[in-house]
């Protein structure tokens, strides 16, 4: 469903330059499962992570200001909790994978 | 636990054992602490409501978080809702008042009797005193200090525990709060999931803009040889991050499940 490779998306390099900077060496890399999972959710959602993240911020009429828009990150957890549902043994640590992505994008769901 | 190494070991606790019920009996020490704080004119506007996470539906639960303390909310097995009674000063009318006078804490040495309390104190200072604009903050201020001999027990008892902001509306659909109560905080406690150190001893601003000697702009003087005093005696520890916090924390958000 991704037109590239999942790490060259912008929204996915700067998780992994979150998470490098957060807990050193190179989370991504060494933990492939991370960004299976964020894959796996992008083809659950049927998006791209650059899309997810695009449509979690709105532009804010009254100031031009980027804010968070409620009713997407609303929609964004309530996709999560059914991805995480999905799986038994391993969903709860596939659905944090995912909100550490957004997370790292500046977008905290709490899901 | 020691004194000065109890509120030097405290910490803003946001990882709780989420399974690990608390004893009731623990939960009423916490309380306790409260209730003896000191308090103006003994009019004790701190009010709580303790409820129980397993009791919360997960829906509401859901609704209750914010972006601030939605984990710690979630993670916490026990809620105890604070609120500041408003109303108080003037339902007791200076009765707390000439307890105190009966008990021999106030004294017609510093001018009290209960004729004074009566006559000039609740009608003169203290009914005008509800009606200021100031009422609220000088009655939460009082909260506060009652709250923080709570906070401090919950971690002599050996529990953890973490101050924050709560949804007041949806919380009100299991406390019930009257009118008069306005919502404070919530003192989140549990287990805490974290080292007794939970990374060391967290950042504060420099100890001379804050405090002053006299009048603003002359600091009051910190004496390096008192600092190594209370370095001994542990209300002083070592500084934030501990070299092993973030694996701690890494830990710690693989066995709870949570993003890192």
């Amino acid at each position: 469903m991704l037109s590239r490779p999942i790490t060259a998306y912008q929204s996915v390099k700067t998780w992994g330059d979150g998470l490098r900077n957060q807990w050193g060496g190179d989370p991504l890399a060494e933990e492939p499962e991370k960004v299976q999972a964020l894959e796996a959710f992008c083809e659950f959602v049927g998006e791209e992570p650059d899309a997810i993240i695009g449509h979690c911020f709105r532009i804010r009429k009254a100031d031009g200001a980027r804010v968070l828009s409620t009713k997407w990150r609303a929609h964004y957890a309530d996709k999560i909790k059914a991805f995480r549902a999905q799986h038994a043994t391993d969903g709860p640590r596939r659905a944090a994978a995912v909100l550490g992505f957004l997370i790292h994008n500046g977008i905290l769901i709490q899901a | 636990m020691e004194y000065q190494e109890l509120i030097g070991s405290r910490r803003s606790i946001r990882y709780f054992e989420p399974d690990k019920p608390v004893e009731q009996e623990k939960i009423q020490k916490i309380l306790e602490a409260c209730l003896i704080s000191s308090c103006a004119v003994n009019a004790h506007w701190l009010k709580a409501v303790v409820v129980k996470r397993a009791d919360v539906s997960p829906e509401d639960l859901e609704m209750m978080k914010n972006p601030v303390q939605a984990l710690v909310i979630a993670l916490a097995p026990v809620h105890i809702y604070f609120y500041c009674d408003l109303g108080v000063v003037n339902e007791v009318k200076g009765a707390r008042l000439k307890e105190l006078v009966d008990a021999g804490a106030l004294n017609p040495t510093h001018g009290w009797s209960h004729k004074f309390v009566d006559e000039l104190v609740y009608p003169q200072i203290l009914k005008p005193l509800t009606e200021s604009p100031a009422y609220p903050i000088a009655s939460a201020f009082d909260c506060g200090v009652a709250a923080n001999q709570g906070l401090l027990m919950a971690f002599e008892l050996g529990l953890g525990a973490c101050l924050t902001a709560f949804n007041a509306e949806v919380v009100a659909r299991y406390t019930k709060p009257p009118a008069s109560w306005i919502p404070l905080y919530v003192l989140n406690v549990g287990y805490s999931a974290e080292s007794r150190e939970a990374g060391g001893q967290r950042p504060r601003p420099p100890f001379e803009g804050q405090y002053f000697l006299g009048q603003y702009g002359k600091p009051f003087p910190r004496d390096p040889k008192v600092i190594e005093e209370l370095k001994r005696s542990k209300l002083l520890q070592t500084p934030a991050p501990l070299p092993n916090r973030k694996q701690e924390i890494r830990e710690l958000a693989r066995r709870l499940n949570l993003p890192e």
